[in-house]
């Protein structure tokens, strides 16, 4: 018996259509005012020196908390420049300030509405409880269509999933309040107004703060979420991590990430007591109570804090300004972007970060202002096709990413392969024996443990593999296919080569694990996979028009597998966070090539010019 | 002109209330409504108050009393029925009339005091005149006035918490009291308070009332304070108000069952009068004597007290100092012992009463050990 099926699904896409062509008006101007907000706050935070800035939250921390909090936040923030993570630190900030904001702008209204109305808190709840169950990921690419890639579908995400308890906890402070008092306010004669703001938003304040507490909370959590959108700071740091299982920077990220969030916490429960009315009244009552270990908790007269805050600020702000002149670069003969910007998109692997770096260093030496972002690739295709991104250099035609290229070809320009062919395959550790080829796998998922360790279900080779290889090869029912994700397919990977476990890995090649670790490529007699891929650079539409000779470069662009490997190499040695250095001390060992890949036309400035005036 | 006139209010709660009030006033019953999904909470409810009374209104609990004082300032709209405040028709009114009304004529002391937690005692008895916009100067001299008037001089700058459950409510009262409202609306205002306080603060209201004559309703399931309180007292049953009289209406002609069995544990004593008790006087009972004597409206426990001092029947006497009856002690001690017969003489000679022969037994004891 077939059940109907309702096209849910179909709807939601046919609606995504259309309020993007009908309301992009909106999206744009929310998506303007976000990163108009965005990149203020961002200024403002990142402009003074890392230990200065530490220096002023410390002092925040001290006056709210006492001198052991203040302490404690200097050496966390401390904690953070010295790894080198402030510049994210001071992004993931300043995007969860800003989303911080905008919900509370929506939320506490919208709480004190759903307070006064039992229609609007039942239409409200299901709709908050679905907004906080969906996962993210199902909106967030709908967002980048709406508003683009970046820190915006990223806040809006983040806006969305933290937007519920703010808005709960509003309605329960107000509806907690004493009726009593309620009505004693109004058998005073005070206005419906005045009775919130007299009386319910005070007493409230303690629950409301709980929220606000919630909200920044759970931005947080999200920011590893809006860095898989181009969100950046801290989030892009860790998916950076999680996608080359860098534990390392993983691990520095996540804390700088937990120092945050106890920092915000902390502050803002203190906050909350000094706001509220009655917070500062069982202040008072603890503070005539308290004796002992003064010191720690000495904290300095609001006016102290200020000036101490102000002063210190004046002075980062003074670092700030003498300190900010030294980005610009000389252009010389080879300027021919004079400044143009280009945003690049890339999905965190080692060739496209590769790739993409080097692309960053070539553009920047012709003198044109290179923006990368990392992207989960459903988002990069996503943004690539809207036009916030210009191009990426990684992009698997005809197989693997066949999807997305049908999908968005309209909307892309296909610059060529520039290395190829690339290989999808099972591989196996050498250790395992006996095993060479798909067909040896037959019989032996016993060993296997009756699994092939697959990767994310949306990427091109699972379906591949599911639909044509098994069958081919008569696996069918013999072998599960595990989906998950890259990270967990190379970390199972490693946990089973150091245990010399037997293991089959959904692989590809070029893929740095062929280095790391000692496999073997199963060979595919029947030809399942297909013939290889090459690897694309994608351009939005209309880029090579804008940029004729930039579109000629990229179109004639062409690397060798030991260029390509050896760049790779280079970068994994030079760490992470440094890709540029070791582009350039790359470049330097291989003389010649820049001027190969980008050559300057004799007429260039004449070019760029007329191009401009045009 | 009554300060505050009830005609005829209703208050039915839940699904289609005008309805109700039809079939009620057609004689339907309460158990019937609520079949249907109806509450009617207070059922055709008329009385008057004059300026200067105190108007109890007495009920158990979910007899409709604290709806029915609700109504009385607007804070519930009646379902069908008139409040007129010095012949002006509250329920007339719009959302802003009424909020006019009651920041200014009406206000209102809560069971559970209701201050405000996160404003101080001056800040709590200035409340009313803050809503209605009277200069901070202006209105932190008349809540201390106020709060003086209800005995806390020199609390102003402490908090509620601070604060006694006795003087909490002496604030709830400034509060009341500041705005100068002439009608005072006393919800249960006592009943949280120990038995102690809350005689002292009953006292309290009486000498607060004599010298400001204000009007006041009082809410109470007690009938002794009613009783203590109220000029004239409505005894609500079920929505409806069952007896309207003063105490000693209520005290000597219960309406019905219901209402006698509420006045048994009332202390008669404390309630009635000289005037209730007395009898006729007989010529020269007590006349030209300089005995102790009392005045009509003496409570029955004063006259038991002089009684006691005097060597014969205790004689009352009007302002005018003549004597409008005596009361002799036999009619003291059957008025306790709920029995208006007169005393029969008795037929045997005297004999040792049991009681004496028991003391006498007992001082045996006492000289054996």
């Amino acid at each position: 018996m077939r059940v109907l099926r309702i096209p849910l699904g179909e709807w939601v896409d046919g609606g995504v259509d259309r309020l993007q062509s009908g309301l992009s008006w909106l999206f744009d101007g929310i998506s303007s005012a976000v990163t108009g907000m965005y990149d203020g706050i961002d200024a403002v935070l990142s402009a003074p020196e890392p230990l200065l800035f530490a220096g002023i939250l410390a002092v925040a921390a001290w006056w709210l908390r006492g001198l052991l909090a203040g302490g404690l936040a200097f050496a966390g923030f401390a904690v953070i420049d010295s790894v080198e993570l402030w510049d994210e630190a001071m992004s993931t900030l300043s995007l969860v300030l800003v989303a911080t904001v905008v919900t509370l702008l929506i939320a506490v209204p919208l709480g004190i509405w759903a307070s006064r109305s039992k229609a609007v808190s039942a239409v409200i709840r299901p709709v908050l409880d679905f907004m906080q169950t969906m996962p993210a990921m199902v909106y967030l690419i709908p967002g980048i269509i709406f508003f683009g890639v970046g820190v915006v579908p990223g806040i809006i995400a983040t806006i969305v999933f933290a937007l519920p308890p703010g808005v709960r906890m509003t309605e329960l402070g107000i509806r907690q309040v004493d009726k009593e008092l309620v009505e004693a306010a109004e058998a005073f004669g005070t206005a419906p107004r005045d009775t919130l703001v007299r009386v319910q938003l005070p007493l409230a304040l303690p629950t409301i703060m709980a929220g606000v507490n919630q909200v920044i909370m759970l931005g947080l959590s999200m920011v590893v979420i809006a860095g898989m959108v181009g969100g950046g700071g801290l989030g892009g740091a860790v998916y950076r991590a999680i996608g080359n299982v860098d534990i390392g920077l993983g691990f520095e990220a996540g804390v700088s990430i937990v120092i945050l969030a106890m920092y915000l916490d902390r502050m803002t429960g203190a906050l909350g007591r000094q706001v509220s009315p009655l917070g500062r009244r069982a202040l008072a009552r603890a503070g005539a109570g308290a004796g002992g270990s003064r010191i720690w908790n000495h904290r300095p007269q609001p006016v102290v804090a200020v000036v101490g805050a102000v002063v210190l600020a004046l002075v980062a702000g003074g670092m700030g300004v003498f300190g900010g002149t030294t980005s610009a670069e000389a252009g010389g003969a080879g300027d021919v972007g004079r400044g143009k910007k280009i945003s690049v998109g890339y999905i965190p692997w080692d060739e496209g970060i590769a790739s993409t770096f080097l692309w960053k260093e070539l553009l920047e030496r012709r003198g044109f202002e290179v923006e990368t972002r990392q992207l989960e690739a459903g988002a990069l295709y996503t943004g690539l096709a809207g036009g916030q991104i210009d191009f990426q250099t990684d992009s698997w035609l005809p197989v693997t990413h066949a999807q997305y290229w049908d999908k968005y070809r309209d909307k892309l320009e296909d610059k060529g392969s520039w290395y190829g062919p690339t290989s999808l395959e099972l591989s196996v550790p050498a250790y395992v024996k006996g095993v060479d080829s798909l067909a040896d796998l037959k019989g032996r998922a016993g060993e296997f443990k009756g699994r092939i360790v697959g990767i994310e279900p949306s990427a091109g080779m699972m379906g591949i593999l599911k639909d044509k290889v098994l069958k081919e090869y008569g696996l069918e029912g013999e072998y599960d296919i595990v989906d998950g994700s890259t990270p967990g397919m190379l970390a199972e990977l490693k946990r089973a080569y150091d245990k010399k476990e037997p293991i089959v890995t959904t692989l590809w090649s070029p893929h740095w694990a062929y280095s790391a670790y000692d496999l073997r490529k199963l060979e595919d007699p029947k030809g399942t996979w297909g013939t290889g891929d090459g690897i694309h650079t994608l351009a939005r539409k209309g880029f090579s028009a804008q940029n004729p000779l930039v579109g000629e470069w990229l179109q004639d662009f062409e690397m060798t597998e030991e260029q390509l490997t050896g760049l790779e190499e280079r970068i994994q040695e030079t760490g992470k966070g440094k890709e540029q250095e070791a582009v350039r001390a790359w470049l330097k060992d291989n003389p010649g090539l820049a001027d190969t890949w980008t050559p300057v036309p004799a007429e260039a400035s004449n070019v760029s010019q007329s191009h401009r005036s045009g | 002109m009554s300060r505050l006139q009830a005609e005829h209010l209703y208050k039915v709660f839940g699904r289609r209330p005008d309805e109700a009030v039809g079939r009620l006033e057609n004689g339907s019953g309460r158990d019937e409504l609520r079949a249907e999904g109806a509450t009617a909470a207070v059922i055709d409810a008329s009385f008057s108050v004059e300026p200067g009374q105190i108007f109890v209104v007495m009920g158990l609990s979910g007899s409709g009393k604290s709806t029915l004082l609700r109504m009385l300032n607007g804070l519930l709209e009646p379902t069908a029925g008139r409040v007129l405040f010095d012949g002006r028709d509250l329920t007339a009114l719009g959302a802003r009339g009424l909020r006019e009304v009651r920041a200014s004529r009406i206000s209102m002391v809560f069971q559970h005091f209701a201050l405000f937690p996160h404003r101080s005692v001056l800040e709590n008895a200035a409340y009313g005149l803050a809503v209605q916009g009277v200069a901070r100067a202006e209105r932190e001299r008349r809540a201390t006035e106020a709060l003086e008037l209800a005995g806390l001089a020199g609390w102003e700058q402490s908090w509620p918490d601070e604060l006694s459950g006795g003087m909490q409510q002496r604030v709830g009262l400034a509060r009341a009291l500041a705005t100068d409202a002439d009608l005072l609306l006393m919800d249960e205002s006592f009943s949280a308070l120990d038995p102690l306080i809350r005689r002292d603060m009953q006292d309290q209201l009486l000498e607060l009332q004599k010298r400001l004559k204000k009007t006041i309703v009082f809410i109470t399931h007690d009938l002794n304070e009613a009783m203590r309180l109220g000029d004239r007292i409505a005894v609500m049953r079920d929505g409806r108000i069952v007896q309207l009289g003063t105490a000693e209406d209520i005290l000597l002609r219960p309406a019905d069952d219901y209402v006698a069995s509420f006045i048994q544990d009332v202390d008669r004593s404390r309630v009635l009068t000289a005037s209730a008790v007395m009898a006729e006087p007989r010529s020269g009972d007590a006349d030209g004597c300089g005995c102790e004597t009392v005045a009509p409206g003496t409570l029955v426990a004063d006259v038991c007290a002089v009684s006691a001092r005097v060597p014969h029947p205790v004689a009352v006497r009007d302002a005018s100092g003549d004597v409008v009856g005596v009361v002799p002690q036999s009619r003291l001690v059957g008025f306790l012992g709920d029995e208006r017969a007169e005393p029969v003489p008795c037929d045997a000679p005297a004999r040792r009463l049991p009681a004496q022969q028991a003391q006498q037994a007992q001082q045996g004891v006492r000289a054996g050990a």
